[in-house]
């Protein structure tokens, strides 16, 4: 196993095989999210998230609630 | 070349160029472990440091109270974990950006915003438990907490400050490894090796039937298996270990590699807590989990076990800090990597000292019902994941954002199902909190 800093040098070596560290390597371009914009969302789809962030706005009191009542807080358990 | 300077979009900073530097070997064979080796490293990390502090709690009380009945949901778990990670990967990959990033360009300020908080308070509670861990396995240890947390907190913000990412995460498989002495724990309990398979592949219901605290621990035991900082954490982890698309077997491997040991880990915790409930001991926190084991067994697996939860605290501290600081740094477009040295990165490396440092402040409260709280954290994260499964679900079928690597149909058929059981789970659990006197009460049989 060999250290290699030199592309040109790699390519003589073609039968061989180079790992590369993927912090080591060139930048790869990956999809181009910047230009994409906000996803198109249907009015169903806004409806379904907004219930969704009012359900978990709940299960969120709820969870607190019962971690209280279990702490005794309300007197039902020791 | 080595003055030129480019753009980084996943860290948010210009970064020099470097050469390219590869190691050159004679083997297909060797190429492939090799490739695989370098590639390795979030997929164990994210699912190793989910079995953090309050997963040790969770799963131990599991086995204390339960027995291995609960064994097969663990293993249940396992697919539904890998899977949710993988589309994880694929979107790490192709955007080479953070989940926190995603959500905000693709849905908007609105909703990244509430992402963001929902991540920001569940990781605060979270990190809370770890220190609150730490805090009572080094009181069993005889260790002086008001000593022991600063000087842990100290080790963990050091950790990640290096500016090397690779640094941070050589010590971190580290720690992971050291996670596997759990098997040892677990085979000195002299496990009924025909009762733990059985356990496994057997669906049953524990004695007593569905009651309250039941469905609590199993949503609590689904929220720690499952969490949702471990979206965050491995999408920003791949973008700053910027993997490649040519990465994604091995990255896949690697998750599930992650996957396997986790589960596996927690069942050998729930074999450690069931040991103890078998010796009669009532489980009250896995620190005293321990120091009762160490009555049967020697001091060496009390120490053993409280070394251990304190690593687990510490692998959970490490990932759950740094996908908070991730998060923040991609919506506030702060430089945010492991990579870069604290002066081009103030924002994201206070982020993660400011996340260690009150936590392990928070801890020093006297009294505080710490197993409890332990328990109220994973059932939060639990009735949070299928929100955050749903935004993951929507981006994974963004073919304008990811084409090939989209969601197939099985995919969406997978993730689904999951959503569909952990809704249902917690409106067992409201339903339970709301109108208690529709459910047998707890018998305490297990």
């Amino acid at each position: 196993m060999a250290t290699m800093t030199n592309p040109i040098e790699l390519n003589e070596l073609a039968h061989h095989f180079v790992v590369v560290h993927p912090l080591d390597d060139v930048r790869e371009e990956k999809v181009d999210t910047e230009n994409l914009g906000p996803m198109a969302m249907t009015w169903s789809v806004r409806i379904s998230l907004l219930s969704l962030r009012a359900y978990l706005v709940l299960m969120m009191l709820l969870v607190f609630y019962h971690v209280l009542d279990l702490a005794g807080l309300f007197g039902r358990h020791a | 070349m080595n003055n030129k300077f480019v753009m980084d979009p996943a860290a948010g900073v210009a970064t020099r160029v470097v050469p390219v530097r590869g190691r050159v070997v004679k083997s297909k064979w060797a190429h492939s472990l090799l490739t695989f080796l370098m590639v390795f490293g979030p997929g164990l990390i994210v699912m190793v440091a989910d079995n953090d502090a309050g997963a040790v709690s969770t799963y131990s009380q599991a086995g204390a109270q339960y027995g291995i009945h609960l064994l097969w949901i663990v293993l249940l778990l396992l697919p539904a974990t890998y899977f949710i990670q993988e589309m994880v990967v694929r979107l790490g990959i192709a955007t080479g950006k953070g989940h926190a990033a995603m959500i905000y360009q693709r849905f908007g300020r609105w909703w990244g915003l509430f992402s963001l908080i929902d991540l920001e308070l569940v990781n605060f509670l979270t990190l809370v438990t770890e220190f609150a861990a730490i805090d009572l396995a080094l009181n069993k240890m005889g260790v002086d907490p008001r000593l022991g947390v600063p000087l842990v907190a100290a080790g963990l913000v050091l950790m990640a400050v290096t500016g090397s990412y690779r640094r941070w995460e050589r010590i971190v498989v580290f720690l992971c490894m050291l996670d596997l002495a759990w098997f040892l724990i677990a085979y000195r309990m002299h496990p009924a090796v025909g009762q733990i398979v059985r356990g496994s592949l057997i669906p049953e219901m524990p004695q007593g039937g569905l009651t309250p605290e039941l469905m609590f621990l199993v949503i609590a035991i689904v929220g720690t298996t499952v969490a949702p900082w471990q979206l965050f954490f491995q999408q920003s982890c791949i973008a700053d270990k910027r993997l490649r698309f040519a990465d994604l077997k091995w990255a896949r491997l690697d998750t599930f590699l992650g996957a396997c040991i986790t589960i596996t880990v927690a069942g050998c915790m729930m074999i450690a807590g069931n040991a103890s409930h078998v010796h009669g001991f009532t489980f009250t926190d896995p620190a005293q989990m321990a120091v009762d084991i160490g009555t049967f067994t020697n001091g060496f697996f009390r120490n053993a076990i409280l070394l251990m939860m304190i690593n687990a605290a510490v692998l959970g501290t490490t990932a759950i800090s740094l996908s908070s600081a991730w998060a923040y740094g991609e919506v506030r477009g702060w430089p945010h990597s492991l990579q870069l040295p604290m002066r081009q990165a103030p924002g994201f490396y206070v982020v993660y000292l400011a996340s260690v440092a009150a936590a392990a402040g928070l801890v020093l409260i006297p009294r505080a019902p710490l197993q409890l709280i332990i328990l109220g954290v994973q059932v939060l994260a639990g009735v949070m994941l299928p929100s955050a499964i749903i935004f993951l679900q929507l981006l994974l079928n963004d073919k304008e954002l990811l084409g090939g690597y989209a969601n197939k149909p099985w995919n969406n058929w997978v993730n689904w199902t999951i959503i569909i059981v952990l809704f249902i789970l917690s409106l067992i659990l409201a339903a339970q909190v709301a109108a208690p006197n529709l459910f047998p009460a707890a018998s305490g049989g297990h």
